[in-house]
């Protein structure tokens, strides 16, 4: 029988070897590719199941928080937005299998206390018995600034938003329409998969952050840029003089280019700028030349991404530039803010805080700051300058321009504070043509306050609206209470500090 | 550390007897055992740290409790099974000890719960070796045993006791216990397999009965034990035990085949299985579900295939090194406490730690297989390769499912997965085996053959009835009565035929 034995023990070791090999086989030879299979969520559910610390607006909001479900759920946490739709466009979502956006997910490894200094500052507290590493983000956005923004949008669809001159954080970005995470982040697959799928195709496209991410076109907003960039090379200053035209035939053309609604317009530059003539803009864009400006158009930041430290943000753009020197009509019309130039909102702040900061314009941020779970700082965002596009002297002379549209131009209907805080402002009314037999237009305004010292820089688009020869929509009269709302907020109402 | 006598000056019986080799075995046992529990207590730590970063409360019990335990039944085989193999117990500790870190992983309450069918397993591994404290006894209940066995089998059939659980109807219920009987049936079988083998092999294998060109068994001789095990298997196969009846149906063939020493017997054997594997996978649904699974799970990913492909996930996250105790998703494989232990040890401890598993049992089958060669006894051989070939190929069956190398069938991974009916009856299983390689060292003149508790028992009365007898001046009882003298070898084993 012995024989028999040994045969048997040869087998069994053969079966055990073959065992081996099977376990290497799926562990390390087709492990690439089993880590890769759509239907693996081993990776995501390791993500999901950790602890993850809470998302903190600058005046002390919790605005994204892990709560800790009952025993026996199937997940041990579940993630929660206590404000709804108001912030979700700047935290994002963490979802299980829907990956995750925003600020949840570039600061994930911080949340879930992942970062290297987390990982060494937590093995003193092992020991300790304190098991918590996870960390925590606190924003630049300011709850009640974002809620203003909110409140004097009301309901419109369109975006606001409101940044700090100096340092380029974000106070508020509002866009409507937004959505609510908490509809679906901890709902079923299929629940979670209707949800998104429904507000993918919804109108305004409410996932995506429409403040950083779509761009628009501006209108006369867009003459700040051109009288920046005028000013820069020489083709404007101060003294310059324009005529007083209804139209003008820009070269390479016979089709004429009117101001606003047909008007006659013309004068000194403080003139046009305060009553937003669009000839001399024109005029102003031609004698710079394309290749002047594309040149000036790039050093205000346009045709590149926004340097906003969330994923995915839009790039301003001065459109089509290949063989613009054939096409100077276009360039002319470009000039005032027309044709292919679009701005994304947020850049648009970034423009007006530029002229605002001296001629400096600032690198955006959302996230102040992050910091363990004892509450010390892993980070903080310090300011950086990202463009400078204006000598400080010219960002006086546009400063001084804006007052004028402020006091006693496109934006004096509506735009003046309270306590008579002096402001700077520009508006604009984009013109995208007929549609439905009707105008339509983007309406903008971008203000800064106050103008001798100032804070804050806001910018506000309605888009998509229709305007009528009885109804005229404009920035000045449309955006211009928005702007006017939330800087009376955070300089004198309740948002003052 | 086999070379250092941990126990030197204690008092025993019959140790100035042994050879150095039999002493040394068991203090390789011992420090086997301590590094099993040491292991287990570590990983234990290493998991709780792992899912609630805080060392558990209780580890310090944990480990002197875990230690004390393995320590009894350490002290216990050193007592009364002191010629056995030293590498088996500690074997089984440390399979039972990190099933037992992964159940805890798993799920808090089916922990407590294991923690007292371990105690019961030890009790039961004690209760055992103190019993069976002659391998060859059992022989002589072979059809006690058998019908004890298919008692068993047949139990979860009635209705009122048998329970259905997950489409297997293998469950019994008494009161509050539920229990497996099949994994005791199993053990009994193998017994009655080995004792009748034993007895009969040499006329089965003689082949008298001519048939055409084929040499068979006189049918009287082979009858009774195919009728054993066609009934075992109908009664599986009804139960929808697909993995107890391909491993009794292995156990059987190769029994057969170790005992008759005729390669024909394997050879029918696999006709016979891919007759009965064909038949079954024509006739059954759940059969074809089970094979469809098997060569295409990732069409099925999301429902019958749920199980396997996350149980290949967990693997493939686990990597080379694992996740790490109590840091991966074993939850996400259904039933990972049970059939798919496997793949969580594989998630969380990596290739290496499934490795050590599967190296585990093969260490297992090669101190059980050696046993069998040790052994001069045809039945105590047969019955160490019945009981080895139980494990081996138990394991072989459910980690082979687990990653895909076989059809997944239900049952369970021995001493690692949860369950009281599963690790008590390998803990049965295990005091055979060891009581057999004991039984072996002695006829190898390793140690002296010392009578039993029992035998001295029976000796003792015998002294003092031939005392009275001697005093009332009548004649003294038979001298073919055990003897207390160290040096004789005693025991009747009417089944030594060689």
């Amino acid at each position: 029988m012995n024989r028999q034995i040994r045969q048997l023990a040869a087998g069994l070791i053969l079966c055990y070897v073959v065992l081996f090999v099977a376990l290497n086989f799926w562990q390390v030879g087709q492990k690439e590719e089993l880590d890769a299979r759509f239907d693996n969520t081993r990776a995501v559910l390791r993500e999901f199941n950790k602890p993850r610390g809470p998302i903190v607006t600058a005046d002390g909001v919790v605005v994204a928080r892990s709560l800790t479900n009952p025993p026996g759920s199937d997940f041990e946490f579940s993630r929660d937005y206590p404000a709804g739709d108001l912030l979700s466009n700047v935290t994002g979502y963490f979802t299980l299998a829907f990956g995750s956006t925003q600020v949840e997910r570039e600061y994930g490894d911080v949340l879930t206390g992942s970062t290297a200094a987390q990982q060494i500052r937590g093995l003193g507290d092992l020991l300790g018995g304190d098991v918590d590493n996870t960390g925590s983000v606190q924003l630049t956005l300011r709850h009640d600034a974002q809620t203003a923004a909110r409140f004097f949008l009301a309901g419109r669809e369109g975006s606001v938003v409101v940044v700090e001159v100096e340092t380029g954080a974000v106070v508020a970005m509002w866009s409507n329409p937004s959505y609510d995470p908490n509809t679906f982040v901890n709902e079923d697959f299929e629940v979670a998969r209707d949800v998104i799928s429904e507000l993918q195709e919804a109108d305004g496209n409410p996932l995506l952050a429409n403040a950083y991410q779509e761009r628009y076109m501006p209108g006369s907003t867009f003459k700040m840029i051109t009288t920046g960039i005028g000013l820069e090379t020489g083709a404007l200053t101060l003294d310059s003089q324009f005529d007083r035209v209804r139209e003008w035939v820009p070269p390479q053309t016979d089709d004429p280019i009117q101001n606003y609604r047909g008007s006659q317009c013309g004068g000194d530059l403080a003139e046009v700028f305060r009553r937003s003539c669009n000839i001399p803009f024109a005029q102003t864009a031609v004698a710079i030349g394309p290749e002047g400006m594309i040149a000036g158009t790039r050093a205000w930041g346009l045709d590149e991404e926004l340097p906003i430290d969330l994923p995915r943000p839009a790039g301003s753009t001065f459109g089509n530039t290949t063989d613009l020197d054939q096409n100077l009509p276009l360039l002319a019309i470009r000039g005032f803010g027309q044709n292919e130039d679009q701005m994304v909102p947020l850049h648009m702040a970034l423009v007006a805080g530029a002229i605002a900061n001296g001629g400096q314009m600032m690198k955006p941020y959302v996230v102040d700051a992050t910091f363990d779970h004892n509450g010390s700082a892993l980070d903080r965002t310090s300011p950086e300058v990202w463009k400078t596009p204006l000598s400080p002297q010219n960002a006086s002379i546009i400063t001084d321009l804006m007052i004028g549209v402020a006091e006693s131009g496109t934006a004096s209907c509506c735009i003046a504070l309270e306590g008579g805080i002096p402001v700077a402002a520009k508006t604009g009314t984009a013109d995208l043509g007929l549609g439905g037999g009707v105008d339509q237009v983007h309406a903008w305004i971008v203000a800064f306050a106050p103008a001798d010292d100032p804070e804050y820089v806001v910018s506000v688009v309605l888009t998509n609206l229709e305007s009528t020869a009885a109804e005229a929509a404009t920035g000045g009269r449309l955006a211009g209470p928005v702007a006017k709302g939330v800087l009376d907020f955070l300089l004198t109402g309740d948002g003052a500090g | 550390m086999t070379g250092v006598d941990l126990l030197a000056g204690v008092d025993e019986p019959g140790r100035r007897g042994d050879s150095p080799l039999a002493r040394s075995r068991r203090n390789t046992e011992l420090s086997l055992v301590v590094m099993a529990a040491l292991i287990t207590g570590s990983a234990y730590t290493i998991a709780a740290l792992g899912t609630n970063a805080e060392i558990p409360p209780g580890i310090v019990v944990f480990v002197a409790f875990l230690l004390g335990l393995l320590l009894f039944a350490h002290l216990v085989v050193r007592y009364v099974a002191r010629g056995a193999d030293g590498t088996l117990l500690p074997l089984a500790a440390l399979l039972h000890g990190i099933g037992f870190v992964m159940i805890t992983r798993l799920d808090d309450e089916l922990a407590g719960l294991q923690a007292t069918w371990s105690l019961i397993g030890i009790a039961v591994f004690v209760g055992t070796l103190l019993v069976v404290q002659r391998a060859g006894d059992l022989a002589r209940y072979k059809w006690l045993l058998f019908f004890f066995g298919a008692g068993l089998l047949l139990l979860p059939m009635l209705p009122g006791l048998g329970r259905n659980i997950n489409g297997a109807r293998i469950w019994v219920s008494l009161g509050p216990i539920n229990f497996q009987p099949g994994e005791f049936a199993k053990i009994a079988l193998a017994i009655f397999f080995a004792a009748y083998l034993a007895e009969r092999r040499e006329l089965i294998a003689a082949s008298t009965w001519k048939v055409g060109p084929l040499h068979l068994p006189e049918p009287r001789y082979i009858a009774p034990i195919l009728v054993a095990w066609g009934f075992a298997v109908v009664v599986m196969v009804g139960e929808r035990d697909l993995g107890s009846s391909l491993l009794f149906f292995t156990l059987f063939v190769v029994m057969l085949w170790v005992a008759t020493e005729r390669v024909g017997y394997l050879l029918l054997g696999l006709v016979l299985f891919a007759g009965a594997a064909y038949f079954s996978w024509t006739q059954f649904s759940h059969v074809q579900t089970r094979v469809d699974i098997w060569i295409d799970p990732w069409s099925r990913s999301l429902d019958r295939g749920y199980q396997i492909v996350q149980s290949l996930y967990g693997l493939s996250d686990g990597g080379l090194t694992g996740t790490g105790l109590g840091r991966g998703n074993p939850n996400q494989v259904p039933e990972a406490q049970n059939d798919f232990i496997f793949a969580s040890i594989g998630e969380e401890m990596g290739l290496i730690g499934g490795s050590a598993i599967i190296m585990s049992y093969l260490l297992i089958v090669g101190a059980g297989l050696r046993t069998a060669l040790r052994s001069d006894r045809p039945f105590e051989k047969l019955l160490a390769v019945g009981l080895t070939t139980i494990i081996g190929v138990q394991a072989f069956i459910i980690i082979g499912g687990v990653i895909k190398v076989v059809p997944l069938t239900g049952i369970t991974l021995p001493f690692v997965s949860y369950g009281g009916s599963s690790l008590i009856a390998n803990y049965i299983l295990l005091a055979l085996l060891i009581r057999v390689s004991d039984s072996a060292a002695r006829r190898l003149g390793e140690l002296p053959d010392d009578p039993t508790i029992s035998e001295r028992w029976r000796a003792a009365q015998l002294a003092r009835r031939n005392r009275r007898a001697a005093r009332r001046g009548l004649p003294t009882a038979a001298t073919d009565a055990p003897t207390i003298d160290p040096d004789a070898a005693i025991g009747d084993d009417p089944l030594a035929t060689s």
